[in-house]
């Protein structure tokens, strides 16, 4: 049995028009994703995580190298991969409960179910009381809950979520996180999850890629046997695994950090 | 237009709390400014040499107007005037907006058209009458070619400005989630180039307001801009007048109370202008 995501030999430049350099974001980057697997990707800042996501999102067209869902090469967008991006992008002109219906209106599902499911989602991520506000009227956090609730609702086969809890308080942030491990649980969701926080990658992943510096390569690969009904905070810290795999991540992206800062 | 209905929602304020607030607002104000332009006007007027000819008083005006409405012509000239900037405009906005949501659509032509655009909305209506009149002549024709032509460049053109400007990351999300064309144009085009529709819609409108009076100076037989023509034509100035203040003060009242209520109810709901 193939993987579910798999990516093969992909390098990705950014053209310059202007000074005709090319950014070199991705270098020769290879690796999959099983069925129903979570996987965390951490690396330094600019090493081409968005670019790779946007790439596995069918938003970036690339040339060298495949990535292929059930072994169909990604040539565009499409409602099996669900997409949490970087900097929010709910939509100003729709409500809390508007946005976060979105997808199911896209997929023209009736009203009345759709208002359910979306109550469900508005309560999972704490945005009860906000259904009817406009984003502007939300504060950066909740918007980034709510581009959340919004992917999980269109209810896709693979997530792709980059930093979504980057802009959410600690407290929340620790209920976002117990909540997408049982959601990972429960749905057998495959999920590429984008990270600057080595505790939260080593929480919620089954594996970790680690990244270089940029340009982006694929450094080291953290198996992370924790079973995920026993994956709570409270317990973390007295979870060898846990630890061992945090220190682990932390270890190798610091070594990146150092040659990114140094340059 | 579903957008529309789901923003005003019933939520907030509704639009009968807001005209009012505008009305209470307004009434102290109206009333301290009209009695300003009186008393200066007034006094103007009694000052200078024949007054009937260059400078009738305000009663005079008044006066006027009241032998116009006798006569039943104010009413028809206004009504003409006032049906042919809403059939004018209504079909400029509708030809307009998907032209320019269209155009918008995709970078290249829109990056094609923009200058095109750019320049027929700077030649005035009044610059294209004497083609006109040579093609149809001094025709009702005539008028309501040059009203839609003025119409529809402004609208059109902001539009394709507005799609422009909104951020592709919506247009993203959209397509992330399965949006069709039809769907990303709908809920994401659309109401994201609403704060342009509103100020294209305006200036459309506003536009076609003074191509509507020159245009019935130029080539009309009814209407404001006639009565406007010939009660200098027949040195009755008060007439004259009469038709400057009438076309004045639709305006505000179309711009005041129906206009802005519209914007309001939509871009700044939605948090996309300053208030
Ligand atoms: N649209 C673009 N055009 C040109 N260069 C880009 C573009 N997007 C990203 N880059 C460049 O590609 C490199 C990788 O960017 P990317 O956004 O993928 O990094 P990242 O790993 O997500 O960083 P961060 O952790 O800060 O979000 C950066 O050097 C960036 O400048
Ligand atoms: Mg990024």
């Amino acid at each position: 049995m193939t993987a579910k995501l798999v990516v093969e030999g992909l390098s990705h430049h950014y053209p310059d028009e202007y000074t005709g350099i090319d950014v070199h974001a991705l270098d020769d980057i290879s690796l999959e994703v099983e069925e129903g697997e979570l996987v965390s990707v951490v690396g330094p800042s600019g090493c081409g995580k968005s670019t790779l996501l946007n790439i596995l999102a069918g938003l970036l067209p690339y040339r060298v190298g495949t990535a292929t869902v059930d072994g169909i090469r990604i040539e565009g967008p499409g409602p099996d991969r669900g997409v949490v991006f970087q900097e929010h992008a709910i939509l100003p002109w729709r409500t809390v409960n508007k946005n976060i219906g979105h997808g199911l209106e896209i997929k023209r599902m009736p009203r009345d179910q759709i208002a359910k499911r979306v109550q469900e989602f508005v309560n999972l991520v704490g945005l009860a009381g906000f259904e009817d506000k406009y984003p502007h009227e939300l504060s950066g956090g909740m918007k980034q809950r709510c581009a959340v609730a919004r992917t999980l609702c269109a209810d896709p086969v693979i997530m792709l979520m980059d930093e979504p809890f980057a802009a959410v308080d600690a407290q929340t942030r620790i209920t976002l996180q117990e909540e997408l491990n049982r959601i990972a649980m429960a749905t057998k969701k495959t999920i590429l999850f984008i990270t600057h926080s080595v505790d939260e990658a080593a929480f919620l992943a089954d594996r970790c890629f680690v990244f270089s510096a940029r340009p982006g390569r694929l450094k080291a690969i953290v198996d992370i046997n924790i079973p995920r009904g026993d994956r709570i905070w409270s317990d973390m810290n007295a979870n060898a695994d846990f630890l061992a795999a945090r220190d682990e991540i932390l270890k190798l992206v610091r070594e990146e950090v150092s040659v990114a800062t140094e340059e | 237009m579903q957008q529309r209905n789901d923003a005003t929602g019933t939520q907030g304020p509704g639009l009968g709390w807001r005209i009012n607030k505008l009305l209470q607002l307004d009434a102290m104000n109206l009333v301290i400014l009209v009695i300003a332009v009186y008393i200066i006007w007034s006094v103007i007027s009694a000052l200078i040499d024949n007054p009937a000819r260059y400078l009738p008083s305000p009663i005079a005006v008044a006066m006027s107007s009241v032998d116009m409405l006798y006569k039943g012509l104010l009413p028809s000239y206004f009504g003409d005037t006032l049906v042919r900037l809403i059939f004018g405009s209504a079909i400029g906005l509708i030809l307009g907006i998907p032209f320019g949501l269209l155009l918008g659509i995709n970078r290249t032509v829109a990056d094609m058209f923009h200058p095109i655009m750019n320049f027929f909305q700077s030649v005035s209506g009044i610059a294209i009458f004497p083609i006109i009149v040579v093609w149809w002549g001094n025709s009702d024709k005539t008028i309501f070619a040059v009203i839609l032509y003025t119409a529809f460049f402004p609208i059109a053109f902001n539009v394709l400005s507005g799609v422009r400007e909104i951020p592709i990351r919506y247009i993203s999300a959209a397509r992330t989630l399965g949006a069709s064309r039809y769907q990303i144009i709908k809920d994401v085009l659309f109401p994201g180039a609403m704060p342009h529709i509103a100020t294209g819609s305006r200036l459309s409108i506003g536009f076609a307001w003074r191509a509507v009076i020159a245009g019935e100076m130029l080539a009309g037989r009814q209407g404001l801009g006639w009565m406007i023509f010939t009660g200098q034509d027949a040195d009755n100035t008060a007439e004259v007048i009469l038709g400057m203040v009438m076309i004045g003060v639709t305006w505000i009242i179309l711009d005041h109370y129906l206009l802005r209520p519209m914007e309001a109810d939509t871009i700044e709901r939605w948090g996309l202008v300053q208030r």
